[in-house]
């Protein structure tokens, strides 16, 4: 599956997810809509935005999507039809959610960021895992083998679903050594 | 082999090997939040026909917003609150709720060995207990709803010994914004923080529960604290944990989580925290903090100065402020009011300090020991439970270019507010400096005594309530202490009117949660 598309070129480390989309954002209960709140709390983010209205590929500098666990900050960019970011790093939380919302958190390291910020457009193959510059050049990625399922597939919770036999048979086996009633349930509702 | 306590936790939970170097581990408690619950809660509902693994392994807890700001934020209270009821899920709400990190422990929902993951990245609070608690997207918690497990990449292991022992004036916020300078905003990704050493010992759960919310600043997937006696005496009595001989066999349990002697760990640092200083941010990460009698760095990032409007070489005790909060998941428990008490007492604020117990059985204990009374007092506002300015997203939101000191975990550009500029630091020092109006150590207002500038409001200098400080409000078993016209008279100082409110207020009954308060431990 190719991703092919312009940049945005973000040239900053530490892209919080405030930035990316602020709280007072986070009110509703869908997963859509969002897309024109994204980068609205970022000093320029809407501005750069409008400079680049097609892009679908944002390039950034280390620790992308640090900060909160806010999905949203996934949401609003899927909706605003970006397909991949291209950073050194990323925090954890947004990358396992950027791979279960078909965006693909792409890590390459920061010697390399330069050239791709300066990119009109880029190509890229997420099945062979490599990105193609506008001069030809081709750099080469790597993408967790299983969260590239939920990537192409957009599978996480129906394999997780399909997981559930698994688990279940798993708890009735369970080493209760370290949690002598952990399959006891005796949370009451305390209201 | 031996192990550390974060591999006797991941061990006891993994489920099955993935590739990758992921696994599926499950995961025995989800917190659920109105925020990031909803959207997984309706995937269910819409595919996976609204069954969920183990409604009872799920507590809800409306914290965000709450009491609701408005209708979308009505809405997502509502959605958690019918779905909750629809499954028999445990649910805290408007009277008996508050920060999810605060409520689940303060109610007994978190312990020691357990696998815990909440759609909050400050989840991570809860390895102060033993746990292995982390913040996931809405779609990972809805598939531990779905599935009661998490794919997750097995992180590496840090131990940070913390030696000696803290000392008069610093906290354990300041050993957190030292753990987050230290390894710098990102230096813990991938990371899950294991914290070893003597300082432990004399930390209670409210300073663990601070130091590890923290953990997520360095990036880290979590902190963790091994379980020790206080830990124990901690949950021993709480709501939803047994009592008597069971309480005990978990106890014995609970022991062998331990690190053994002789666990690796993928990286060690070590912190002597005798040296630590009151610590204040003065960029827009946690990170760029420094001791408050300290300036800004020589070599500070120009996008931080530039959004803080600051220099460096500015000392911190010199940048004004127009705004003070105490509240969030990382100091707004019993003992992080009585920090803030204990520096406002006698005193008046000179900027809008906003006052936010961390969960309504937080505010009932503050209340018993007159802590409000301080807060009001001296000027500040005091309000109901949640996570309130901490996030701009409703109450006490900053105006651009507005300064505030606060003691949550969250200095990023705009965190509370579009252009509102936030500095990180404890309690005693927000305390300190809403009273001089300027980043300010608790020293310089015990050195002063009650001679401190005071009253700001009108140009008066008086505390408002002279009587009023010791009138317990709430006692134990749901009954309210009459409010007096004594505490009450004073009220309406500004503009001259002391007329009574309540001058017949001992039937004013003040809402029981559920007909008993639950422990404050500390």
């Amino acid at each position: 599956m190719n991703v092919r598309g312009n940049v945005l070129p973000l040239d900053r480390a530490n892209v919080d997810t405030d930035q990316i989309i602020p709280a007072h954002y986070l009110t509703g209960i869908e997963t859509t809509g969002l897309g024109k709140h994204l980068f609205t709390g970022m000093t320029g983010g809407p501005e750069l935005l409008a400079a680049h209205p097609d892009a679908s590929i944002v390039v950034a500098r280390e620790n992308f999507g640090c900060g909160s666990s806010r999905e949203h900050a996934a949401w609003s960019l899927a909706d605003r039809g970006f397909r991949a970011v291209i950073a050194p790093s990323f925090a954890r939380i947004f990358f396992e959610n950027a791979y279960n919302n078909g965006i693909a958190p792409i890590v390459i390291e920061d010697a390399h960021i330069a050239r791709l910020l300066e990119a009109k457009s880029l190509e890229i193959d997420l099945e062979a895992e490599a990105v193609t510059l506008p001069d030809g050049s081709t750099l080469r990625f790597e993408l967790d083998p299983l969260r590239k399922e939920f990537l192409l597939s957009g599978g996480y919770m129906a394999f997780l679903a399909r997981k559930r036999a698994a688990v279940r048979a798993w708890l009735e086996r369970r080493d209760s050594s370290v949690l002598p009633d952990a399959k006891e349930t005796r949370f009451s509702t305390s209201m | 082999m031996p192990k550390s306590l974060f591999e006797k936790v991941w061990d006891a939970h993994e489920v099955e090997a993935l590739p990758g170097g992921n696994a599926l581990v499950f995961v025995d408690r989800v917190v659920a939040h109105e925020i990031t619950t909803p959207q997984g809660a309706l995937e269910i509902e819409r595919r996976y026909d609204d069954v969920l693994f183990d409604p009872k392994r799920i507590v809800a807890i409306n914290d965000h917003v709450s009491p609701a700001k408005d209708m979308e934020t009505a809405i997502q209270a509502k959605v958690l609150r019918d779905w909750a009821k629809r499954h028999g899920i445990a649910l805290y709400d408007i009277g008996s709720n508050g920060i999810c990190h605060v409520v689940a422990p303060e109610r007994g929902y978190v312990e020691p060995g357990m696998t815990l993951a909440c759609g909050d990245s400050h989840t991570c609070t809860l390895g102060a207990f033993g746990a292995f608690a982390l913040g996931v997207g809405s779609t990972a918690q809805g598939g531990a709803m779905l599935a009661q497990c998490l794919v997750l990449a097995r992180p590496k292991v840090m131990r940070i010994t913390l030696t000696g022992h803290l000392q008069q004036g610093a906290t354990a916020k300041d050993l957190a914004l030292t753990v987050v300078g230290t390894l710098g905003f990102k230096g813990g990704t991938g990371y899950v923080l294991e914290y070893a050493g003597e300082a432990l010992a004399s930390m209670s759960m409210d300073e663990r529960m601070t130091l590890c919310n923290m953990a997520i600043e360095a990036g880290a997937t979590t902190g963790m604290v091994p379980p020790d006696e206080t830990t124990f005496s901690y949950l021993r009595g709480r709501e939803n944990q047994p009592t008597g001989d069971a309480f005990e066999a978990k106890v014995d349990a609970w022991r062998a989580l331990r690190p053994d002697a002789g666990a690796a760990y993928d990286r060690e640092i070590a912190i002597d925290v005798s040296a630590l200083r009151p610590m204040v941010s003065w960029g827009t990460n946690p990170g760029e903090s420094v001791p408050i009698d300290g300036v800004v760095p020589a070599d500070a990032d120009a996008a931080s100065l530039r959004y803080m409007d600051l220099e460096p070489g500015r000392a911190l005790r010199t940048i004004e402020l127009d705004q003070a909060f105490i509240g969030s998941c990382t100091n707004s428990r019993i003992s992080d009011l009585r920090a803030a008490a204990e520096v406002l007492r006698g005193h008046t604020v000179s900027i809008p300090t906003i006052v936010t117990p961390g969960s309504q059985a937080v505010k009932r204990a503050a209340e018993r020991e007159g802590l409000h009374d301080v807060f009001q007092d001296a000027g500040a506002l005091w309000t109901h439970s949640s996570c309130g300015p901490c996030l701009g997203m409703s109450m006490g939101v900053l105006a651009p270019g507005a300064r505030c000191i606060s003691s949550t975990n969250r200095n990023f550009p705009g965190r509370m507010g579009t252009g509102g500029r936030v500095h990180l630091a404890s309690p005693a020092v927000v305390a300190a400096s809403a009273i001089l109006g300027r980043i300010a150590s608790p020293s310089e207002i015990f050195q002063h005594g009650a001679s401190a500038p005071l009253g700001a409001i009108g140009g008066h200098a008086a505390p408002i309530f002279q009587h009023g400080a010791s009138a317990p409000l709430g006692a134990i078993g749901g009954h309210a202490a009459p409010i007096s016209k004594e505490a009450s008279a004073p009220l309406g100082a500004i503009g001259g009117h002391a007329a009574p409110i309540f001058q017949h207020g001992a039937s004013a009954p003040l809402g029981a949660i559920g007909g008993h308060a639950a422990p404050i431990s500390e």
